[in-house]
């Protein structure tokens, strides 16, 4: 409890927390509102081609498909809040105050706990971020249609999962490095352009090796939402068996990115 | 009884060694100065003492058992510059120290912060304080709940006059109260007003420690004047036991092998030799000039 205390003393009044979070509360609702309206303006038109639009790919956005749906538009931005964990990470270098925690009385290993509060404060704040929105979502998207409302609600523990290994890779990133500006380049950097560089070329050429991945593995935990999985019913199908095996990988990113924090934390030097 | 006690410390940064084997013990109750010149290895030395460097061989005590996390928090430190949350007030930054270290309340915070003149700018974020004032709020947090010991890297670092007249104040003020302070410093001037004991180091080797009175007192000289001082001069020049006269101005400095020289003995050998003495003084050693004679600087 007293590391959790002291982290939110940190955070309570950290500008910069606050504005990346609002950054986040900003985009993850834009995301799915601009698909949201991509999807209305196709199935609206009278003509034969948006009736065989709106058959064709049903109201993903409605119950219980918003919980899947929303949770992978919104897994696109992870990188804002990985921002933040970025930035209370090398923050305490810079400032030198993880210094001063380990002299004020912390342990290393509490040190380290604290930080990983904070990537479980932000991961939760941010699923709970999706799950308003995907609440929200499928109440206007269902109107009173409500059957097998939470028949999909295992996408909560997924996004929950894939936020946390995420956010939890950028975090290594910025524990190793440092440095706020070189550890945030490096994460977008890969985020961005390596891994996907890397899994397009591995489906083409390698038979896909590159669901292995560190962010790719947790990636797999939500598949593309269903009405786009019915351009390929079978890589859909295939998406969707893979999502327990990816269960495990993750759970396994995770144990072996805090396990590294866990080593150098406890040889180096602070 | 020791405080501190260091046994074998040494610590290296790659082909540099830092620290060379040191041992020595700090007493309780003493102001203990660690003095020695820029890379002696002084903050290398706190470093490890309050465990965020690890002593590649070597080991240390605090009251007898091994440094822990809760045997920090029984210590109030500063360690080489003030490292505080800038986007956090004085007041909030102390709430830290507070809830980390259990030391201290939400009064002791005013207490300590009226203590090192912050009190009214409490409120003001850290990014926003002088150099000055960050020292300050250091000095605050290592004093939060009056720990028993206190270990201050540099305490007067970018204070000005009276901001270092008012901390040596308050050393001289918690040492009467008897706590244990372990002051690294570089200005011997301040050691000398303040400390009790002190281990001079030089390219991480120790090089002496001790009380002041031993390290400063390596020969006794006599400091004396009178009204003809070239007629003094002339009498004293083989003033039996003495191994060297110098004059400096109209006083005369007579050398003695420690524990030699006798103050009554000279002055009545004066009056004999038919001379008064109008000035007699038996002189320890300036701080600064044993310490350039050790470090051979």
């Amino acid at each position: 409890m007293n590391v959790l205390r002291t982290e939110w003393l940190k955070i309570r009044n950290y500008p910069a927390f606050w504005w990346v979070m609002a950054m986040t509360a900003l985009s993850y609702p834009g995301i799915n509102y601009i698909f949201w309206n991509i999807y209305k303006e196709v199935t609206k038109k009278q003509s034969a081609t948006g009736q065989i639009a709106k058959m064709l790919l049903g109201n993903p956005f409605a119950y219980p498909e918003t919980f899947h749906t929303t949770a992978y538009f919104s897994s696109f931005f992870v990188f804002i809040p990985a921002i933040v964990v970025i930035m209370m990470i090398t923050n305490e270098y810079t400032y030198k105050t993880h210094r001063q925690n380990i002299i004020d009385g912390w342990s290393r290993n509490q040190f380290l706990l604290s930080k990983f509060f904070d990537v479980v404060i932000i991961t939760l704040m941010v699923t709970l971020l999706y799950l308003i929105i995907s609440i929200v979502v499928g109440i206007v998207a269902s109107g009173n249609s409500t059957v097998n409302m939470w028949s999909q609600s295992q996408y909560i523990f997924y996004f929950a999962l894939q936020t946390f290994s995420q956010l939890s890779i950028a975090f290594l990133i910025g524990f190793l490095v440092r440095k706020s500006f070189i550890a945030l380049s490096i994460f977008v950097f890969y985020f961005i352009i390596v891994e996907n560089m890397v899994v397009g070329y591995s489906k083409v050429k390698l038979n896909d090796i590159g669901r292995f991945m560190p962010l790719e593995i947790s990636d797999r935990l939500i598949p593309i939402p269903a009405f786009l999985g019915r351009l390929d019913e079978k890589a859909y199908k295939a998406g969707l068996d893979a999502i327990n095996p990816h269960i495990y990988l993750t759970f396994l990113v995770i144990a072996v990115v805090w396990g590294l924090c866990y080593f150098f934390n406890q040889k180096r030097d602070l | 009884m020791a405080v501190l006690e260091l046994h074998h410390i040494s610590k290296s940064y790659g082909r540099i060694q830092a620290l060379k084997n040191l041992s020595f013990d700090v007493p309780e109750g003493s102001v203990f100065g660690v003095l020695g010149p820029n890379g002696s290895g002084k903050t290398t030395l706190l470093s490890i003492i309050l465990d965020v460097l690890k002593a590649d061989t070597g080991n240390f005590l605090w009251f007898g058992k091994p440094g822990s996390p809760d045997m920090r928090k029984q210590i109030g430190s500063l360690l080489e510059t003030p490292n505080f949350y800038h986007y956090l007030s004085a007041v909030n930054n102390l709430r830290v120290t507070q809830s980390i270290s259990g030391r201290g309340n939400e009064e002791s915070i005013d207490e300590v912060l009226s203590k090192v003149s912050l009190l009214e700018r409490k409120k003001s974020r850290f990014s926003t304080y002088s150099l000055g004032m960050k020292q300050r709020l250091a000095i605050a947090a290592a004093l939060l709940g009056n720990p028993r010991v206190l270990v201050l890297d540099e305490p007067t670092n970018g204070l000005d006059p009276v901001g270092i007249a008012e901390i040596r104040e308050l050393i001289k003020e918690l040492h009467k109260k008897g706590f244990t302070i372990i002051m690294a410093s570089h200005l011997l001037d301040e050691v000398e007003k303040i400390c009790t004991h002190v281990a001079i180091l030089k390219k991480g080797e120790l090089v002496t420690q001790g009380s002041v009175d031993e390290v400063l007192v390596d020969e006794d000289i006599i400091e004396l004047s009178a009204h003809d001082a070239d007629q003094l001069g002339q009498i004293l020049s083989n003033y039996p036991g003495a191994t060297q006269i110098k004059r400096e101005g109209k006083f005369l400095y007579l050398h003695f092998p420690k524990g030699d020289a006798i103050p009554e003995d000279i002055n009545h050998f004066c009056f004999q030799q038919g001379i008064a003495l109008d000035h007699l003084i038996h002189k320890k050693k300036r701080l600064e000039a044993r310490f350039f004679e050790l470090t051979g600087n």
